[in-house]
């Protein structure tokens, strides 16, 4: 269905740019180990790692839904989304204050203070959620709440990048979520919450 | 003209931009600094390794280009190619036309910078917004982004807090979290009506076929979770390895740009939305863009195409904190714009010529480059080239007396003895235009020509 | 920045570039070069027919100009001694600059040779000689100038471990050494506006670390921050490497 483009043009530009090279620059052969900080992860708890690591980029992480939802009742939170796997293993926990749908209606984005989904891991170095498309109920869950809460197993957290990226997988959109959403395009100052979460929430459980 | 318009520019430019440019410049490089020597070792090691792989791939296009393109396929994307910016948008277009669509949201891309798409669409009946906060901003200026990473560099809060209010996105307030609440509220509306979300791409693994995209504020996640088709323009040079070379490039790339560790958001996509998800693209469309790519890979100055647009080099650099990115005229400024930008104009390079030019080579740029580009060896090549082929070159002596003296010994020794050399061949040693240009807000030392022979000799009686 | 490693030094003899610089202006510079070198017991050889380095030209983008001068240059210095040059930017561009406009000339081979043996004078007396101290005493607070054209060399850190070994020597440390003092040569002149406005930037840095002395281990740079700093009607006191560590020994 292509309309018929520059493809082949592009092409034999590209070699002919390349053809007067006598040898190409070779791959090197390299370890990732030298793009990872060893002496922060090396022998480390990766649960309260994860924790510290996304303290530092001003996400949180917890591992109690007792705690989870004080957290949300602290911040007047009360309304919002669950995806429907999720909840009956929260539901016992959330009081009738809280407000919670399973179903998400993207008609009304904003009534929705809060979504909770699952992660499907963790990267305790640099304090990443890791979101697969095949097990986030709604990318727009995720994403349109102000607070955006990812459950995660205790065994799916790596402990560095390298090893994130080795488990990409076959997931057509994975997304590495580190804290929540900013920008510094005014003037250099840090505000949160632009397009997506201005909270990001870990909530590591198993 | 006796002094370059580039240095009229930087002369002439708001004391307030200057300061806002400066600042922010000086900042993001000194926090880079901090974290990148803070915790690695060896950072050196890491920008060389990176330079190295990003050699490879730009020397390697015409194998890695088919590999990439045919990894997409099987993953289900549209593949495209286009030879110039026109190409480009008309590619949009098109595949806008033919879903009948007529809204678009897009995230940051500098591609779409190169071919202004978001003038071209919206001149063919097409609503294309600008969701990037500062790119948001730039556009219901009608301005012009002077950094490539951080576009509005170049304002401060009151003139965005005016835009706000002239576009009716509130009373003035010039409070930054009032305005990016405003600009949240706005947009997220934007999206949800939109039906195509359009991307770059910062990295394309050749494994994979899978890209890469990085922002902080979560735009170009909206872009794809509200919309039913994702366009993606990329450049052909945005290509790595493999997967595996992936940690090293987003660890340099979040430490480059914005001193961060990791961007908040990087999202790896590989083709339209799992079937079992209820949002996002159906469909995906690539758009590889050429648009003078495949000159720059036949110039001397190929390595330029190693650059990931981390915005490093601006920010350390000291004419373009003078000089603001305006002065570049140019999508891209600052150093790697200075090459970049008189390459991506073909055979009207004389016109931007002089970009090279401003630059003192101090170096800074090389040693902040995460891609270790040896941009001073660059911009000396393309003044060897604009000098080739005669543009000429306000402000800058001629060398050709010069070289005459400097290569007769004889002749240089009794211009040195000769006394005043600066009395004695104005015109073509130091010609008297650039001596004003010293002379005006500098002194001279004393002519001393010939003391130090005179001393040897004595000294050697 | 070096392309090759250097040849180690073995003999005690070297050839003095001395810059054109130092023949128009800076006479005591070069003096001071062959007085340090002299004390090391270092042979110094000054070939007559030195002219300049060709980096005018090269950096205004005439190479055919330049590789004139670089031609004569490498005729001139010909020989295996090491070839010493009190200019971290001259001699960048002997073993830098000159390969790089070589690239495709049949000499390059001469050229790059002349590279591997030049060196900038501190660079020389540390990693070519091995000396790790200076004597003598310099009663003085200095600031050193990380000169643009010494990145990627070992020059600075030489020159800084020399600096604070003599005695009486204090080097304080100033904002932003990364920044270039705005010289840059044709730069100048063709740029002046953003020229001087970076040289008064360097000179604020400078002058909020109240050094006595500015210690440059080039000239160029020593030339543009005295010239602004002398207009402005704010003189500062500016002395090359050279001349700190000759001093020093004179008050042995
Ligand atoms: S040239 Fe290097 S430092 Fe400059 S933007 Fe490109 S990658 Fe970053």
């Amino acid at each position: 269905m292509t309309a018929p483009d520059d493809r082949e043009s592009i092409l034999s530009r590209v070699r002919g740019a390349l053809a007067p090279l006598h040898e190409r620059a070779p791959l090197p052969d390299y370890s990732t180990e030298i793009a990872v900080m060893r002496s922060l992860v090396a022998g480390r708890d990766l649960v309260e790692l994860l924790g510290e690591r996304m303290k530092r980029v001003n996400g949180l992480a917890l591992t109690e839904v007792a705690a989870l939802v004080a957290h949300l009742r602290a911040g007047g939170w009360l309304h919002g989304y669950c995806d429907p796997v999720l909840w009956p293993r929260l539901a016992p926990h959330f009081g009738a204050e809280l407000k919670v749908e399973t179903e998400f209606d993207r008609t009304r984005v904003d009534d929705y203070a809060f979504g909770i989904t699952r992660a499907a891991g963790a990267i305790a170095e640099s304090g990443t959620l890791i979101l697969h498309d095949a097990t986030t109920s709604r990318r727009l869950a995720a994403l349109t709440p102000w607070v955006h809460v990812a459950v995660v197993e205790r065994a799916q957290i790596f402990s560095d990048l390298p090893q994130a990226v080795a488990a990409l997988g076959r997931d057509p959109n994975v997304i590495w979520c580190t804290g929540p959403s900013k920008t510094a395009d005014v003037e250099g100052i840090l505000i949160e919450g632009v397009h997506g979460p201005g909270q990001q929430i870990a909530l590591v459980l198993g | 003209m006796r002094f370059q318009q580039f240095d009229q520019f930087a002369a002439e430019l708001k004391a307030d931009t200057r300061a806002a440019v400066y600042d922010g410049s000086k900042k993001g490089h000194e926090k880079r600094t901090k974290l990148l020597f803070d915790e690695y070792p060896d950072p050196n090691r890491l920008r060389h390794l990176a330079g190295e792989i990003k050699q490879h791939v730009i020397e390697n296009l015409d194998t890695y280009l088919p590999a990439v393109e045919a990894k997409m396929k099987a993953n289900g994307v549209q593949v495209h190619w286009a030879g110039t910016a026109e190409a480009a948008n008309e590619a949009v277009l098109r595949i806008m036309r033919a879903r009948g669509a007529t809204k678009l949201v897009k995230a940051k891309t500098m591609v779409s910078e190169e071919t202004e798409l978001a003038a071209f669409l919206e001149k063919h009946g097409i609503e294309a917004l600008e969701t990037d906060l500062g790119e948001f901003i730039v556009q219901i200026d009608g301005d012009h982004p002077s950094h490539i990473v951080k576009p509005i560099i170049h304002k401060n809060r009151r003139e965005i807090a005016q835009s706000f209010e002239r576009e009716g996105l509130g009373a003035y307030n010039d409070d930054p979290a009032t305005i990016t609440q405003r600009a949240r509220k706005f947009l997220r509306h934007k999206y949800l009506v939109a039906d195509v979300g359009l991307t770059g791409a910062n990295f394309v693994s050749a494994e994979s076929g899978r890209m890469v995209l990085v922002t902080n504020e979560g735009n170009s996640r909206f872009c794809l979770a509200a919309t039913k088709c994702h366009i993606a323009m990329i450049g052909i040079e945005k290509i790595v390895p493999r997967d595996y070379d992936l940690a090293l490039f987003l660890n340099l790339l979040a430490r480059s740009a914005t001193a961060q560790e990791l961007t908040v958001y990087t999202e790896f996509i590989s083709g339209p939305k799992s079937p079992v998800q209820p949002d996002g693209p159906e469909v995906m469309h690539v758009i590889f863009v050429d648009n003078g790519r495949t000159e720059v890979l036949a110039s001397t100055c190929r390595e330029i195409l190693r650059c990931i647009r981390c915005g490093a080099c601006l920010n350390v650099c000291p004419v373009y904190r003078q000089a603001s990115g305006h002065a570049y005229r140019s999508v891209y400024p600052g150093p790697v714009g200075a090459v970049l930008s008189p390459l991506l104009m073909g055979d009207k390079f004389p016109q931007k010529a002089d970009l090279p030019k401003a630059s003192s080579l101090c170096g800074a740029c090389n040693e902040v480059c995460p891609v270790n580009i040896p941009i001073p060896d660059l911009l000396l090549r393309l003044r060897n080239r604009a000098k080739e082929e005669n543009v000429p070159s306000p402000g800058t002596p001629p060398m050709g007396a010069w070289a005459l003296l400097a290569s007769q010994p004889l002749a240089w020794r009794a211009s040195l003895l000769g006394g005043k050399l600066i009395d004695y061949v104005p015109t073509k040693l130091i010609p008297v235009p650039a001596l004003q240009a010293w002379a005006a807000k500098r002194a001279l030392p004393a002519w001393r020509g010939g003391e130090f022979r005179k001393w040897l000799k004595a000294r050697r009686k | 920045m070096l392309n090759a490693e250097r040849a180690p030094v073995t003999g005690k003899r070297v050839q003095l570039m001395a810059t054109c610089l130092c023949d128009a202006f800076y006479d005591d510079v070069a003096a001071a070069t062959v007085e340090v070198l002299e004390h090391l017991g270092v042979e110094v050889i000054f070939p007559e027919g030195q002219t300049c380095c060709g980096q005018p030209a090269f950096n205004g983008g005439d190479w055919v100009a330049s590789r004139k001068v670089v031609r004569h240059t490498v005729k001139t210095f010909a020989g295996d001694e090491p070839v010493v040059v009190p200019s971290g930017s001259c001699a960048a561009m002997m073993f830098h600059g000159a390969v790089l406009e070589f690239e495709n000339e049949s000499d390059l081979p001469e050229v790059e040779a002349l590279g591997r043996r030049t060196w900038e004078l501190g660079d020389f007396i540390v990693n070519g000689l091995g000396v790790k101290t200076w004597p003598g005493k310099f009663a003085a607070t200095v600031a050193l100038h990380r000169a643009c054209h010494t990145r990627g060399t070992g020059s600075i850190a030489a020159a800084n471990l020399l600096l604070k070994s003599i005695v009486g020597v204090q080097v304080v440390e100033f904002g932003e050494v990364e920044q270039c003092c705005g010289f840059g040569g044709t730069f100048s002149v063709a740029f002046p506006n953003i020229s001087t406005a970076m040289g008064a930037l360097k000179l604020d840095h400078l002058r909020a670390a109240k050094p006595d002395i500015l210690v440059s281990p080039d000239m160029s740079c020593m030339m543009h921050l005295t010239g602004l700093a002398a207009k402005e009607g704010q003189p500062i006191k500016a002395m090359h490497l050279a001349q700190v560590l000759r001093d020093a020994l004179k008050a042995q």
